[in-house]
């Protein structure tokens, strides 16, 4: 499996640095990942990570009209002020907060949905109140409160006073440059192709002695530690939910689900490479997956299943976890399933 | 020359009435408009990348002549212009920023820009054409959450820059968590200033000092220094803010917009502002600094980023050093005459194009190197509806028939126009004057709005009339019309409004 995964991906070639288009579910590739920095979405985060951030509050009702509060109070709603979003592709997404100079958190087979901030190409209108953008994906590692990372035998929160300096691109990927406790860090977050939920972090500063993970040693080598951090699955989510109104199942309809949940990132429909398989010619042939010996059959059973609980099965040469479950109405799934038959068939 | 050619060409068609016939309504036209606006500044859509959202934050040359384009969802685009609007060559030069609004390009391969958090540099190091190294310059200021904290940025010409640091508005909310301290008192209002330094315009040092130096803004979207160095910059019409101002920027003072006050080391904790001049409006004059200029709601609706016209006449020597406020709520782009008097800066507005194929959301404007092309960078999405791209306005020559300054005499003003006027009498030019008082509402009407009485009007048989007014005060706003002139090939002359704010009357 490790074997076919580095074929896979050395065979693939993946665009370099494109620019942002209109379209609101962006995505980076391995190699080139897309750096976005916007208000993100806070993923109940624990209080205490926001150690170095300000304290927003309920504040009064004003009415500009009378020039006067009105009775009532603004609620402060969720969200990452100074964040920068990083996206490798469906393999991994990751929140580089620049007021803690730490990773928020990160997770996989999506990025960001921007509809809520960018809005439609035409309005080109925000969402009034709430217009953070939303998660796509598997998220799968958030911030601890208390860092496990060691700074010398003292975690890594304790030191004081972050201090955001900027990154450098390194073959492609940034190497984000802070500053705290009065010493300088590097710090690089990359996919981790072997092992599902996980990035690989490198972190190191030329002034401290020790740099050590939790109780595990292992890792350490003076002042740098690379590491692969490994979590769980904690949440999954699939961008704004659209009202699509879809009541039919339709071929059409299911074309325009394909385009608006960002299907087309992965799946291509005229054969040609991504990171899940292509949708021409796949209904009704005969499938090698991960799970079994024999070939399948991609029946209409298939397809539902794949796109309900994508997991359950793996196309082989695929990577796992790199789509998310998605939960849509039945004529919703059904449209899907159309829409993909009718690829296979070519109409 | 061109009209020598115009001059020629008329005087065959009087001896010759056939030739008429055989001319084409086209040529017709091209000869009746000889000597127009349209004439000498000829505008142009630039083609931006297809398929690339053209909402552009900010527009910068660098000292190579290479011109970069921010755009508000990420990206920096950069080319070598050329003649032809549809050719240019755009390159990714570099991503990631957050609605920056404002860039600056120092060095060739370097460029810093002006996001929501911080402003930032990004160069290319290793010459691929790619930034590669990006850096946080300052971001001593804060950001809520709130859609509409964006920031402009100008060089301080010593090798620093001025930042104009845009605040909150009512229509959006704040986070739970900000970044920086947040103040349930700065909060309050239709724009507001709930983290530190919304609302006012920071000054960073060459050697990366970082200075609160001017409070008072509502939305100061867009900030210029000139080649003497002074600060200027506009503040959208609004609450606090009556209608369209034009300030220049001196260190310490309050321009008027409370909210940002807050921040305000010698204002008193626990104290609003906002109530606090709501209910003491005389309290509220002393403390504010008054515009050099100020221009009607209607006429301006939204002044953006201010630009110096070339002083050395490469964009027209009748217009050269004064101002181009683009409006970013109207196909205008609004021309500003500034005089000193008595040590106080006051002067006149009118425009320097209105419609004629120019965009709404007038954002960012710049000079080619040369001096003879006005890029202008439109945006509006996410405050109001889209009106998004780059467009050009190029100057070729010749001498569009304008009013081109207007200086306040002791009785009255001295009008100087680009050609030679016919006689004038007096009750052909309408004078009317009117005070504005900014408070809490969104915007101000005329106070003691009255008529002026023109006494006398001489014209000195060139290019410039002299004009005496009754009850000529100084604080007050004066509208100036004139009648329908023609230059002596027949041109309409290209304004016929003017407003000119007297703050000092010389000898008064």
């Amino acid at each position: 499996m490790k074997f076919f995964c580095l074929l896979f991906f050395s065979a693939l070639h993946l665009p370099a640095a494109e620019p942002i288009i209109f379209d609101n579910l962006p995505l980076g590739s391995e190699e080139s990942p897309l750096i976005l920095r916007t208000y993100m979405p806070d993923p109940d985060l624990d209080p205490a990570y926001f150690a170095h951030h300000g304290t927003g509050a309920n504040s009064p009702k004003y009415n500009p009209g009378k020039g006067d509060d009105v009775g009532g109070e603004y609620k402060p709603i969720k969200g990452l002020p100074a964040t920068i979003g990083v996206n490798h592709g469906p393999a991994l997404s990751y929140a580089f907060d620049t007021i803690e100079c730490r990773i928020a958190y990160s997770w996989q087979g999506g990025f960001l949905d921007m509809y809520p901030y960018w809005g439609d190409p035409e309005r080109g209108n925000r969402l009034k109140y709430n217009y953070v953008p939303h998660l796509v994906g598997i998220l799968f590692h958030k911030a601890d409160p208390i860092s496990k990372i060691h700074i010398d035998g003292k975690p890594f929160t304790e030191l004081a006073d972050p201090k955001y300096i900027g990154y450098d691109m390194k073959d492609g990927s940034p190497v984000f440059r802070f500053s705290r406790g009065g010493h300088e860090f590097s710090m690089s977050i990359l996919p981790n192709k072997e092992t599902p939920l996980s990035f690989n972090l490198a972190i190191s500063s030329p002034t401290v002695k020790s740099i050590t993970y939790g109780d595990d040693v292992s890792t350490r080598s003076g002042n740098v530690m690379k590491r692969t951090i490994t979590g769980t699955r904690i949440a999954t989510f699939q961008g704004f939910p659209r009202d699509t109104k879809i009541k039919e199942a339709t071929v059409a309809n299911g074309q325009l689900l394909f385009d608006s949940l960002g299907c087309s990132a992965c799946h291509s429909i005229d054969g040609s490479l991504g990171h899940g398989p292509t949708l021409a010619g796949l209904y009704d042939s005969e499938r090698m997956i991960e799970e079994s010996k024999k070939p399948i059959k991609a029946d209409t059973a298939y397809l539902l299943e794949s796109i309900k609980t994508p997991n359950a099965k793996t196309a082989k040469t695929f990577p796992q976890n790199y789509m998310p479950p998605y939960k849509l109405s039945d004529p919703e799934y059904q449209s899907l399933v159309l829409f993909i038959q009718s690829v296979a068939k070519g109409e | 020359m061109k009209t020598n050619k115009v001059f020629s060409l008329r005087s065959l068609c009087d001896l010759c009435a056939s030739a008429v016939k055989i001319l084409s309504l086209a040529t017709l036209a091209t000869l009746a408009s000889a000597g127009s606006f349209k004439d000498s500044y000829k505008l142009e859509n630039i083609k931006l990348p297809e398929g690339i959202p053209p909402e552009v934050g900010g527009l910068a040359f660098d000292p190579e002549g290479e011109l970069y384009v921010c755009l508000r969802r990420s990206d920096v685009f950069r080319a070598t212009p050329t003649s032809n609007p549809d050719e240019f060559d755009w390159k990714l030069f570099a991503s990631g920023f957050h609605n920056g609004c404002g860039i600056v390009a120092p060095e060739p391969g370097k460029i810093v820009v002006s996001q929501m958090a911080e402003l930032t540099s990004a160069q290319d190091t290793d010459g691929d054409g790619l930034a590669d190294s990006y850096r946080n310059l300052a971001d001593g200021w804060g950001l809520s959450g709130n859609y509409h904290e964006t920031n402009d940025v100008c060089s301080d010409g010593k090798g620093g820059y001025f930042l104009a640091i845009g605040t909150a508005s009512y229509n959006g909310p704040t986070f739970e968590h900000t970044k920086g301290e947040y103040s349930k008192i700065g909060r309050r209002g239709r724009n507001f200033s709930s983290v530190k330094y919304r609302g006012w315009i920071m000054h960073l040092d060459k050697d990366g000092t970082l200075t609160p130096w001017a409070s008072g803004f509502r939305m100061h979207n867009g900030i210029t220094t000139d080649p003497d160095g002074e600060t200027w910059c506009s503040d959208n019409q609004g609450d606090w803010k009556a209608i369209t101002p034009f300030y220049h920027i001196e260190k310490g003072n309050f321009y008027g917009h409370p909210s940002s006050l807050v921040w305000d080391k010698d204002w008193p904790a626990d104290k609003d502002p906002l109530l606090t001049y709501r209910n003491d409006l005389d309290a509220y004059n002393k403390h504010r600094t008054k515009a050099a200029v100020l221009i009607p709601h209607g006429f301006c609706r939204s002044g953006a980023k201010p630009i110096i016209i070339p002083r050395d006449g490469s964009f027209g020597e009748y217009f050269a050093g004064q101002f181009i406020l683009p409006d970013n709520n109207g196909t205008r782009l609004c021309r500003i005459m500034i005089e000193k008097v008595d040590g106080v800066y006051q002067g006149m507005a009118t425009y320097l194009l209105e419609g004629g194929g120019l965009r709404s959301g007038n954002n960012r404007p710049v000079f080619s190197p040369d001096g003879k092309q006005l890029y202008i960078g439109q945006t509006v999405r996410g405050w109001g509806k889209p009106a998004e791209g780059l467009q050009r306005l190029s100057f070729s020559g010749g001498t569009p028939f304008d009013l081109a300054t207007i200086n306040i005499t002791k009785d009255g003003f001295r009008l100087n126009f680009t050609k030679t006027i016919p006689e004038l009498k007096a009750d052909d030019i309408q004078i009317s004057s009117a005070t504005y008082q900014p408070r809490w509402t969104y915007g101000s009407g005329p106070d003691g709005k009255r008529d002026h009485k023109v006494t006398s009007i001489k014209t000195d048989g060139k290019q410039s009339a002299t004009i005496s007014l009754e009850d000529f005060e100084p604080e007050r706003l004066y509208e100036i019309k004139l009648p329908s002139l023609k230059d002596s090939d027949g041109n309409e002359i290209h304004n016929r409004t003017f407003y000119y704010t007297v703050h000092k009357i010389p000898g008064a």
